[in-house]
């Protein structure tokens, strides 16, 4: 009888313990399971977000990129950055915050009013009616987000008004009349989107200044042939001074400063439940190791050899960590769920952005941490087995 | 970005309560090992006085690390990257910033001055306006439950500006989404624990599988046997609460200077109260009581002649 074969009769005779145990790696690995999800998954879906916006590079103004700041003579930094030949698409943005109201005056809100130059393609994807460049025509086409458009109640083809503010600064000009051509979920919007987007000429004109403002945000897709890296080399050397970064730049520096948190409490959280797992697996099979011992030294008497036992024992570890490790995996997806659900609640956070996001390598790390618990855990109860005097066991038993 | 008030002056005059006005702004130092700071100004009744001396600025721990720079040393402050526009000013002091967790990993670099010298510095010669801007107006109210018409009050009178609460609701407040993730973290172990602890508890059960059939053929009843149980249950429960409070207590101080060092902040990571302890051990108590009772029911519930197995 194989060691395998031993250990699945152990396993099956003492069903209940056996369930139990399963049960608890099962939670625990849940667990751990989702620690490493969430240990890179803010960082790979906001990865992803300025992937599927369609630019590589961002150039932004002296406020870096966590303090949006003007940048100063925009207009000809893209013209010049257009010129580029490892530059393929320039696009302007410029955000201030505005009042939209519904026809007849019905509902307001305060908006966040992009304008840019060109329909950003991939910073929204369109819901209902058309996007900016194909509203040809109308002098403030605009876009809502859906959560705008549902709690204003229009759609593509109603107009609102709109009257843009320089922060800080009282207005008494007229509001402008501008046309819903579409509404749009924007990639960075939050739940409660108050985005508005609308062409940078009509921008202007709700703003009422006497002369185009800077952009705040210039957004650059490189040449597939070029590659972004190329794209800002040849953008800092054409304009030396400005603050430009690729995607993975930017990636690079939420990760040092904005998601550390994340990835320090999945670090501490996943290594105190790897912990909590081993001792508890450790502390069942060392139990049960002592129920045992009499039957133990009975199979060894019978010439199972030590080697034999120990591979036994294992094998039940094997048997409790994979099973419960295997049922982790749903379960954790399930939980992940759940506690993505949680943290997305944080306010102004992108309706787009996940905390945990599956990678094959977390897959892999917890695999080997399951197996590195499962040997770890069944070491002390081979080390009993291993040194256990058969004839003085067997006659404690009989005569206990 | 740079955020203002203009005409903050009439505002803050017409808001008529105690008032503290600060102004923000991006700085650059040029002293040897040139960095960018926030630097802040606040308003004094008793601003600067013109003398030949510089003015006086603080500069946060953390800049006069990074910078080397103590009390007492010159410095010039300017407001653009080429420093074309830049005063000198004397270090007066060096402070902590005020721990905040909105922003711990952000390294504070900062530097405070009186708003007079930062107006100087900053404000557009080309526009006279802009001597009379500011970031933000800070109001304490008489009564703070009159917050909200308070704002709503100022926002009607004075179009442009908008009036915030400085607390925050239980919506809006990303600690106590943080708070509700740990919960939720917290139920997910307990589950998990709470499985080990019955797997245990059946184990326990079965070695005493003889004494508890001769203690039912001496004649003491099930109940007793499961209070006894129950009991048991408690105190391992009890007793595992208090360990692990215990442990928390222990290693709550290494988790804070870790984090602290890390993140070269005062703030405070971890901190075991008396409620936090009391609700894990009201928890673990009855844990220990259900599983002790699930685990030895499934044996004290058959006949006593099958638990000594005749």
């Amino acid at each position: 009888m194989s060691a395998l074969h031993l250990a699945w009769r152990t396993v099956r005779r003492y069903r209940a313990q056996t369930i139990l145990a399963i049960a608890g790696v099962a939670v625990i690995g849940a667990l751990l399971f989702d620690m490493l999800l969430l240990s890179r998954g803010l960082l790979l879906s906001f990865a992803d977000l300025l992937e599927h916006a369609g630019y590589d590079v961002r150039i932004v103004g002296g406020g870096g990129m966590t303090l949006r700041m003007p940048i100063p003579d925009s207009a000809a930094i893209a013209d010049a950055v257009r010129r580029l030949p490892e530059t393929e698409t320039v696009v302007l943005v410029r955000i201030l915050p505005a009042r939209l109201a519904a026809p007849g005056g019905k509902s307001s809100a305060s908006v966040a009013l992009i304008g840019v130059s060109g329909a950003a393609a991939g910073a929204w994807t369109i819901v209902r009616g058309v996007d900016l460049d194909r509203a040809s025509g109308d002098a403030c086409p605009v876009i809502l987000g859906r959560s705008l458009a549902a709690r204003v109640g229009v759609g593509p083809g109603d107009h609102v008004r709109i009257n843009a503010e320089q922060v800080g600064v009282s207005s008494a000009l007229p509001a402008i009349t501008c046309r819903i051509v579409g509404v749009g979920q924007f990639a960075f919007g939050g739940a409660g989107d108050d985005t508005v987007a609308t062409t940078l000429d009509a921008l202007h004109r709700a703003s009422g200044e006497d002369r185009v403002g800077d952009a705040d945000l210039i957004l650059v897709a490189s040449r597939p042939a070029a590659g972004s890296a190329a794209a800002v080399a040849a953008i800092q050397r054409a304009r030396p001074g400005l603050a430009v970064y690729s995607n993975d730049e930017v990636v690079e520096q939420f990760n040092r400063n904005g998601f550390a948190y994340f990835r320090q409490i999945s670090l501490v959280l996943s290594s105190l439940t790897m912990v909590f797992a081993f001792l508890l697996v450790a502390t069942l099979l060392t139990v049960s190791v002592n129920q045992r011992l009499g039957e133990i030294a009975a199979l060894r008497a019978i010439g199972i050899g030590r080697s034999r036992i120990a591979a036994m024992l294992l094998w039940e570890s094997a048997l409790l960590v994979g099973v419960g490790g295997l049922l982790a995996l749903p379960l954790g997806e399930l939980l992940a769920l759940g506690l993505d659900r949680i943290l997305r609640q944080m306010p102004a956070l992108p309706e787009q952005l996940h905390f945990f996001v599956f990678e094959p390598r977390a897959l892999v790390i917890h695999i080997a941490v399951l197996v590195v618990t499962a040997v770890a855990a069944a070491a002390y109860p081979m080390w009993i087995t291993a040194r256990m005097p058969i004839a003085a066991t067997l006659r404690r038993e009989v005569v206990g | 970005m740079t955020r203002s008030v203009r005409g903050s002056t009439a505002l803050a005059g017409a808001v008529v309560a105690s008032i503290a006005a600060a102004s923000s702004t991006f700085g650059a130092w040029h002293v040897p090992g040139t960095c960018q700071a926030p630097i802040c100004g606040a308003w004094r009744a008793q601003a600067a006085t013109q003398s030949a001396e510089p003015p006086a600025i603080l500069i946060s721990r953390q800049l006069a690390a990074r910078t080397h720079l103590s009390t007492g040393d010159l410095v010039t402050l300017g407001s653009d990257p080429k420093g074309t526009r830049r005063a000198s000013f004397r270090i007066a002091g060096i402070y902590e910033p005020t721990p905040d967790p909105m922003r711990f990993t952000a390294t504070r670099l900062e530097a405070r001055l009186h708003l007079p010298d930062l107006v100087d510095l900053v404000a557009d010669p080309a526009d006279p306006a802009s001597r009379d801007a500011v970031t933000a107006i800070n109001v304490r109210l008489v009564d703070a439950a009159d917050a909200t018409s308070f704002a709503s009050d100022l926002a009607a009178r004075t179009p442009g500006t908008t009036a915030r609460l400085a607390s925050r609701s239980r919506d809006d407040d990303p600690f106590a989404v943080l708070d509700r993730f740990h919960v939720a973290i917290s139920a997910v172990t307990m589950a998990g624990g709470t499985a080990f602890l019955l797997a245990l508890m059946v184990i326990r059960a079965e070695e005493r599988r003889e004494t508890v059939g001769i203690l039912r053929l001496l004649g003491i009843s099930r109940r007793t046997l499961l209070l006894s149980v129950a009991i048991e249950g408690v105190a391992i429960a009890a007793l595992g609460a208090v360990f692990g409070i215990l442990l928390a207590f222990a290693t709550e101080g290494l988790v804070n200077r870790i984090f602290q060092a890390r993140y070269d902040t005062a703030l405070v990571f971890v901190r075991v109260t008396p409620s936090i302890a009391l609700r894990s051990v009201l928890i673990a108590a009855p844990l220990g009581i259900v599983a002790g009772i699930a685990a030895s029911w499934t044996l004290l519930r058959r006949d006593v002649l099958s638990i000594v197995r005749r």
